[in-house]
Parts: structure tokens; sequence; C-alpha cells
């Protein structure tokens, strides 16, 4: 087989030689029963590749592609989104969590597991003012954070990777300081500072998701 | 299933001048936020761009690089205009995707297509296990990028030019390289 004409056989199959070029393989291939052969096998090659069968992926990958399109925001509609602001309950929410939180929060933190509705009925039994003051508080705090996140939550595939991280690492260490805070306070529920300090850190957390999400509505 | 044939640049049924499926309502649907008309779109076309995938790229990176394309078709599907069939425009789509995906991961084909390495990369002495290999299994195992010239060439109809647009080299190397890829896929066809 002449190592000369070798190299071009898959040219004289796909008609990319000139016509002088084709007419010296053409005689080349007159007397040489090994290229004729290789060119035969290179024409089954280039058939068998022509003739491959499409098939689908071995799982269905929809479901992952759904997940992220819901995170994916189409290009031509980013222009045209409808930008998002807190609405007026929102920010009355978070703005009286701040303040009750401040007046009273501390109370939140003294009972143990202690989480959203269930305060309510727990309060009831505490005597005075302050400890209605301080279920409001406690349901308007759950309230705001859920409303808060879900913001942010919404938007998150529009702030860049940098804010999401340093927002990620603040409310981690906050929920960390809000943990121990309480741990303290269940061993220690007399001590004043305690419950200052956990009632200073949950405004921290309402105070930091309400800029995460003043910012994620800026970006939109 | 759709015979892969006479794709490429266009689909194989605009070149023969039948209708293709009626995508364009589900285009419209999608581009204006109806993820059931695309997800309509998604089976409709998903055989395809993962055959390609897995052809390019190999089985293991296929299922997130299909993944891949079909949420950046949605970011883009503003972009289309119709001027083509939808299905042409995702296959560009996918291509330019893919590709990028071999960027990204900094696969270098020219590394690994010089001199013989590509007879090398298969094995020398045709034997009973190599008879039958299957003819997809033996592309996958071409170097990088004498496989993506094959399967862009051979298999997806493309020509010289464009598939030399596409990787950014010239119309001899992408010549040469099919020729070793065709020239070592030799032993895996049956006859």
């Amino acid at each position: 087989m002449s190592d000369t004409w070798t190299g071009r056989l898959s040219e004289y199959l796909d008609e990319e030689l000139s016509v002088p070029e084709q007419r010296a393989l053409e005689e080349h291939l007159d007397e040489c029963v090994a290229c004729r052969k290789a060119l035969e096998e290179l024409r089954l090659v280039a058939d068998r590749a022509a003739a491959l069968q499409d098939s689908p992926p071995a799982e269905d990958l929809w479901t992952g592609i759904a997940h992220r399109m819901n995170t994916a925001q189409p290009e031509h509609r980013r222009g045209a989104r409808r930008r998002v602001s807190f609405s007026l309950p929102q920010l009355a929410a978070a703005g009286l969590a701040l303040m009750l939180i401040g007046a009273g929060g501390a109370w939140v933190a003294l009972s143990p597991g202690t989480q959203g509705t269930a305060v309510v009925a727990e309060r009831s039994a505490l005597p005075g003012e302050g400890s209605a003051a301080v279920a409001v508080a406690r349901l308007d705090y759950d309230d705001a954070v859920a409303q808060l996140q879900g913001i942010i939550e919404e938007r998150r595939a529009e702030l860049d990777s940098v804010t999401v991280r340093v927002i990620e690492e603040n409310l981690a260490a906050i929920d960390r300081a809000i943990d121990e805070a309480r741990d303290a306070l269940a061993a220690d529920p007399a001590n004043g500072y305690l419950s200052q300090h956990l009632a200073a850190t949950m405004r921290r957390k309402v105070d930091l998701l309400r800029r995460a999400a003043t910012t994620a509505s800026a970006t939109s | 299933m759709e015979t892969a044939a006479l794709r490429g640049g266009t689909l194989a049924s605009e070149r023969i001048g039948v209708r293709t499926p009626p995508d364009a309502a589900d285009v419209q649907l999608a581009a204006a936020g109806d993820q059931a008309a695309f997800e309509r779109l998604y089976h409709a076309h998903v055989a395809r761009v993962h055959s390609l995938a897995r052809r390019m790229i190999g089985g293991d990176d296929a299922d997130e690089a299909t993944q891949d394309v079909f949420v950046r078709a949605w970011e883009k599907l503003g972009t289309f205009r119709g001027e083509a069939a939808f299905g042409t425009w995702l296959h560009r789509l996918a291509i330019n995707v893919i590709l990028g995906r071999r960027q990204s991961r900094a696969r270098r084909w020219e590394r690994t297509v010089e001199g013989d390495s590509l007879v090398e990369a298969l094995p020398s002495r045709r034997n009973h296990l190599e008879l039958h290999m299957d003819f997809e299994t033996a592309i996958g195992r071409l170097p990088n990028g004498a496989r993506e010239v094959f399967v862009l060439h051979d298999v997806e109809g493309f020509k010289h030019k464009e598939i030399a647009d596409m990787l950014g080299v010239t119309t001899g190397t992408t010549k040469a390289q099919l020729h070793r890829a065709r020239m070592a896929l030799r032993r895996h066809v049956d006859r």
C-alpha cells in the first residue's frame, strides 16, 4: 500500500481532491489491492457512522434540568424582570420583630424548644403583658425571618456567588451565636445579660436578612 | 429514534424537504416561561442531544452535559428567532456547550493526536473481542480531537470548514484527524 496515497484516501472518499489528484489516485487504485481494500473499509466506517441511531439517556434527566431551570433566568426576560421589593407587611413584620425583640425578645429563649406557634401556648401561661408581647415578638420574628429568607432564596440566582457566600457565612455564625445564647439561658434563666445578648443576636439576624433581601431586590 | 444520517448543519428532514415536528408552538410557549412546553421540547430532542454528548465527550459526562445544554437552551430561548428549525438551533447550541466543557477542562486535543498516538490508543491486533466491540465504544476510545472531528463530520454531517471554525484549527488538521479516526475504526466495522 502506497504511503503517498493511503493518507489521501479519506479525501478521495469525500470528493475533496482536485481533479488531477483524483485521477492520479484512481490510477493507483487500479494497481494497488491494499489501497482498494483500505478505501472500501473507510467507506464502511463512514457509512456506519452515518447510520448510527440516537438513543435517550439511561435515566430521565428532566428532574435535574427542571430544578436548575427554577434557579436560572431566561436571558430575554432578565431585562423585563419584575423588580422585587419588600411589601409593606414584610417591612412591618421585620420592623416590628426588631422592636419587640429589643423590648422583650429574651423571653423567647427562656422556654426550651420554643418554635413558631408553639410559643403562643407557652407564653399564655406567663403573667403580665410582657409575655403576650414576647409571644407576638416571637411569631413576628419567625415570620420575618421566613419571609426574608424566602425573598433571598427567590433571588439567590441573581446574587453573585461571593455575596451569597458572605451572607451564608454570617447567617451561620449568627445562628450559632443564637444557639449558644439559648443554651446558656436555659442553664441560667435569670441572667439578664444573656437575655439581652440573645435579643441583640436575633436582631442581628433579622437585620442581616433584611439587608441581604434588599441587596437581592436591588440586583433584580 | 432518529437516524444519525444526514444531520449536521441542517436536520435531515429539512434537507429532504419534509416538515419538522411542530415544535413552534411549544417554543413560543416555552419562551414565555411555560416549563411544561419546554419539557415537551426536552423529550422530543433529548435523544439527539445526549447521543451527541455521549459521542463527543463520553458516557461519564454526557448526562451532565445534556443537562447543561437544556438549561442553557432555556436561558437562551429568547434569542431563537425561528430562522432555522428549533432542533437545528438546539443542536448548534449543544455543540457549543459541549465544546465549551471540553475547553474548560483543558482537554487540549492537540496533545494526543500527533504521530501514531491514535493507532496506539486502539488495539493493534485484530482479535475476536475487537471485531465485536461496539462501534460506539470504539469511537469513545479515539483520542479527543480525532473523536470530535469524526463525530462532527461522519456522524453529524458537518463540513471540514465548519468543524475547523468550531475547533479553531485548520481544515488540513481536521482532514488529517478524520482520516486517522477512520483508519483506526476500520477493524470495528462489521463486514
